[in-house]
């Protein structure tokens, strides 16, 4: 075909489906997890979710994978992680020792990681399922023995995660298409005199959020920013609801067509993951994803960061508020607001009236 | 006509000067040829002769340099937070005469045009949600409706591509076109902005009036005009432009474009929602105002029900937050009790223009091997080490950088942006390839600077550093504080 610069393995790779980056932000929050320690401990949870893991590198031999801690005051890269931990990750792989250790001081959380020691050791162990597995029982456990008593609290900086996320995928998306294409590098200058030159997302992206905590309504702004983000590059953010209840993360699977589920029995974490998470988005158009009937489209007020259905919108910044603002100054950027009768009528108002009046106008 | 207007004279017949007062500039006879912002076009960049071999022989390092520093232009805008006008009634006007045949843009005025404000008009809602547009054409010395003024993008894309079947005939009408403008913006609710974007390809408006009866009008109902030439500057529009836009200089309200990427360039810049001066009363009529708003939620109904808004049966909808009635589609007014329903995430897709994202610093050597962070904290890419070449070479320019960076005091952990941007900065590129969030002291590559500032508008370290979460419920407003002190403190500086 094209024997141009022999490359056959190029044109074998174009006939292959694109490979998938799946990232997925794993919601470590302490308190939530103890509280569903009787139905489902963490251990288990990571169990199942590196067999799941497992089962997406296992579809596509250049499938990727990326898993990020939403930890309770910070989010935290646990695979990949840094260099110079990759460095020491290689030599543990070789020298187990060290590595034993490491998992051995996850017993304090659990009793299941006797088996992960065991079988780090096996060599009939898939290198990169092992890799992958080493890498983040250490950086667990790593993150958990960094987390002070004080800072646990209920809730979990999701933000953070999925910001984190999206600058990982688009990284690895500018890298993919590097890669492939030659066309890309040829011209380095045409990039950047396109006004929106968001790459056209060859590597097929998504996100996968396992959720224990709710209220994330401190979080508001950059969690809708990072909701745009993603409906502009056609990331799917799909949501694995073990426990709590977010109507943020409800709105964000919504706006950018990923899956929302709510797990009725959280001890079937798995069967929930492989049925509902693993195909991809170019073979969920063949399936029938499981749908959520209704959504909850409320917002967050700015005040009290209560979730409402009803609130008072500044009209210079759109702040939202629960009841009109004390001595009728917004709190967000000062202006002093008219409060008459709550307000001329917004926009979709004045419409029906203009056409009218444009009429007899003409 | 004076002799001077010859060569802008030709192409139109003698009727039209008759049947029209023909205006051209602010005086009788006073015009201004197109030597002003169009005469840079002529000029040649001599992109080639930025491009100098690198020690090694070939000129990829340049090539990277030059890339990312196009990057980073971009990038580099103003971040100060600003009131800006987001609930907008913007009202486009499109030339439609003759001029708009010239083929001076690929493949033509007139189609350039109507493609780009198919673009313009996704962006416009994508950027303004909760805002209202409106399209009117000028030809044969009058003013038409494309579109009357709604908030929904499809009916102008439509509308629009019902031009196509048309062809730009005869002169265009400034006047009529602004009196319609007037018009349809006369009933826009006081909290909005009143806006006027002309794309204008032509040298003349052919008038049935005054012209300056109706600028004083416009300013009058504070609406404000911004234009987009075609060919070349005419003073009328200049006039315009300034006496409807007396708080912002003219070369943000009147432009020309010099090319296709320059016109599409000016063109996506009106989509930014327009700063509003403090003094918002007094100045441009806008008044701020608190709006009752329903947020309400998506429900699916086992059988079908009839909407109050069209009384169709359908299952899906949304039930308004006060009184429960269905309807189709948001935003909307709720037919029974008359509450503004919206989605939430309409509001919120506005709020990076109110809370910016700042401007990463460069980092220098000296800073980053202070630092000691050796990935990108986005992304984990790991970071180029310093070039052991760089310290030997006495001359070179990174050297001087360096020397005057660590002549800053050592003691002072953040020292001042001022100094930092004046040391390292080189086009705003990084001699280091690391760019430093001052909030969290996060160091970034250039891919996730771009990406964080374009696209996601969060910090990736700011969002994820320990106690951002601290400030409890007791606290309050969270990060909208933060921003808010940013704010004040930027004002005051
Ligand atoms: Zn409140
Ligand atoms: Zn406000
Ligand atoms: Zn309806
Ligand atoms: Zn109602
Ligand atoms: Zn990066
Ligand atoms: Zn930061």
């Amino acid at each position: 075909m094209n024997a141009v610069d022999g490359s056959d393995h190029y044109n074998k790779t174009s006939d292959e489906p694109p490979p998938s980056l799946l990232t997925i932000i794993l919601d470590t929050n302490a308190h939530a997890w103890a509280l569903l320690a009787p139905t489902l401990p963490l251990s288990a949870a990571i169990a199942n979710l590196l067999v799941f893991i497992n089962a997406h590198l296992a579809f596509n031999n250049s499938n990727k994978v990326a898993i990020i801690a939403s930890h309770t005051q910070r989010a935290e890269f646990l695979y990949p992680i840094p260099s110079e931990d990759d460095s020491r990750q290689a030599n543990g792989s070789t020298h187990n020792g060290a590595q034993n250790g490491l998992d051995g001081d996850m017993n304090m959380t659990d009793g299941n990681e006797a088996n992960y020691a065991a079988t780090a050791d096996d060599a009939n162990h898939y290198r990169p399922f092992r890799h992958i597995q080493t890498t983040l029982l250490s950086a667990m456990s790593k993150l958990y023995k960094t987390t002070s008593p004080e800072s646990l609290t209920p809730t979990t900086s999701i933000a953070g995660a999925l910001t984190l996320a999206l600058t990982y995928i688009n990284k690895q998306s500018i890298a993919f298409s590097t890669t492939t294409s030659s066309k890309t590098n040829a011209d380095p200058l045409l990039a950047p005199s396109d006004p929106n030159s968001i790459q056209p997302a060859t590597l097929n992206p998504r996100i996968l959020i396992l959720s224990v905590s709710g209220d994330l309504a401190h979080q508001y702004i950059p969690i809708m920013n990072t909701i745009f983000a993603c409906q502009r590059l056609t990331i799917p953010i799909d949501i694995c609801k073990i426990a709590g209840d977010s109507v943020f993360l409800q709105q964000a699977s919504d706006a950018t067509h990923g899956t929302y589920i709510a797990l009725t029995h959280p001890r079937g974490l798995l069967q929930y993951l492989m049925l509902g998470f693993l195909p991809d988005q170019s073979s969920r158009k063949y399936l029938v994803p499981p749908t959520a009937v209704g959504v909850d489209f409320r917002a967050a007020c700015f005040c009290h960061r209560k979730v409402v259905d009803v609130g008072f919108v500044c009209s210079i910044c759109l702040s939202i508020f629960c009841s009109p603002p004390e001595g009728a100054v917004c709190l967000t950027c000062g202006t002093y607001l008219q409060l008459g009768e709550y307000g001329g009528k917004p926009a979709v108002v004045a419409k029906r009236k203009k056409k009218r009046k444009k009429g007899a106008d003409e | 006509m004076a002799e001077s207007d010859d060569e802008y004279v030709q192409d139109i017949s003698d009727e039209d000067i008759e049947a029209h007062q023909v205006t051209r500039g602010a005086g009788a006879g006073s015009r201004v040829t197109g030597q002003g912002s169009r005469g840079a076009g002529w000029e040649v960049t001599r992109t080639w002769e930025n491009v100098v071999e690198g020690a090694d022989g070939t000129i990829s390092s340049t090539v990277e340099g030059l890339l990312e520093a196009g990057k980073r232009k971009r990038l580099l805008k103003d971040t100060t937070p600003l009131q800006r006008g987001i609930i907008r009634h913007l009202l486009l006007v499109l030339d439609l005469s003759n001029a708009m045949s010239d083929k001076d843009l690929r493949p033509t005025r007139y189609l350039l045009t109507l493609r780009y404000t198919i673009n313009f008009i996704t962006e416009f809602f994508e950027q303004n949600p909760i805002s209202q547009l409106g399209i009117i054409g000028t030809r044969d010395g009058l003013a038409l409706t494309i579109s009357s003024l709604s908030g929904n993008p499809n009916d102008h894309i439509s509308n629009i591509q019902k031009l196509h079947e048309q062809e730009p005939k005869g002169q265009p009408s400034l006047q009529n076109a602004l009196d319609m403008a007037r018009a349809a913006l006369f009933h826009a609710p006081t909290h909005t902005t009143r806006e006027v974007l002309i794309l204008f390809g032509s040298l003349l408006s052919s008038d049935p009036g005054d012209i300056h009866a109706t600028i004083s009008a416009l300013v009058s109902s504070h609406i404000t005009v911004t234009i987009i030439g075609l060919a070349a500057q005419v003073a009328i529009c200049l006039t315009l432009a300034t006496r409807t836009n007396p708080s912002l200089p003219p070369s943000q309200t009147y432009n020309v474009a010099l090319n296709e990427i320059h016109y599409r360039d000016l063109l996506m810049r009106a989509t930014t929602p327009p700063t509003t001066p403090h003094s918002t009363t007094e100045r441009s009529g806008v008044e701020s105002s608190l709006l009752m708003m329903g947020f309400p939620s998506r429900i699916v109904d086992p059988s079908p029900t009839l909407c109050a808004c069209h009384s169709r049966p359908t299952r899906g909808g949304y039930l308004c937050s006060r009184c429960s009635s269905k309807v189709c589609s948001l935003p909307t007014q709720c037919p029974a009790c008359g509450l503004t329903l919206i989605l939430s995430t309409h509001l919120a897709r506005s709020y990076h223009h109110l809370f910016p994202l700042r401007n990463w610093r460069e980092v220098t050597w000296a800073r980053a091997n202070e630092s000691g962070q050796k990935v990108c904290f986005g992304c984990q890419a790991p970071f180029p080490e310093r070039p052991a070449s760089l310290r030997r070479q006495s001359t070179s320019g990174a050297q001087n950088h360096v020397r005057m960076s660590l002549a800053t005091p050592r003691s002072q952990p953040h020292p001042p942006k001022a100094v930092h941007t004046s040391t390292a900065s080189k086009d705003g590129v990084s001699e280091s390839g690391r760019y430093e969030c001052e909030n969290c002291g996060r160091f970034f590559c250039i891919d996730c600077d771009v990406f964080a500032h374009e696209v996601v508008h969060n910090c990736p370290g700011c969002q994820s550093r320990e106690g951002i979460l601290t400030s409890g419920t007791g606290k309050g407003v969270g990060q909208t504080e933060v921003v808010v002190e940013e704010m004040t403190g930027e004002t005051a500086s």
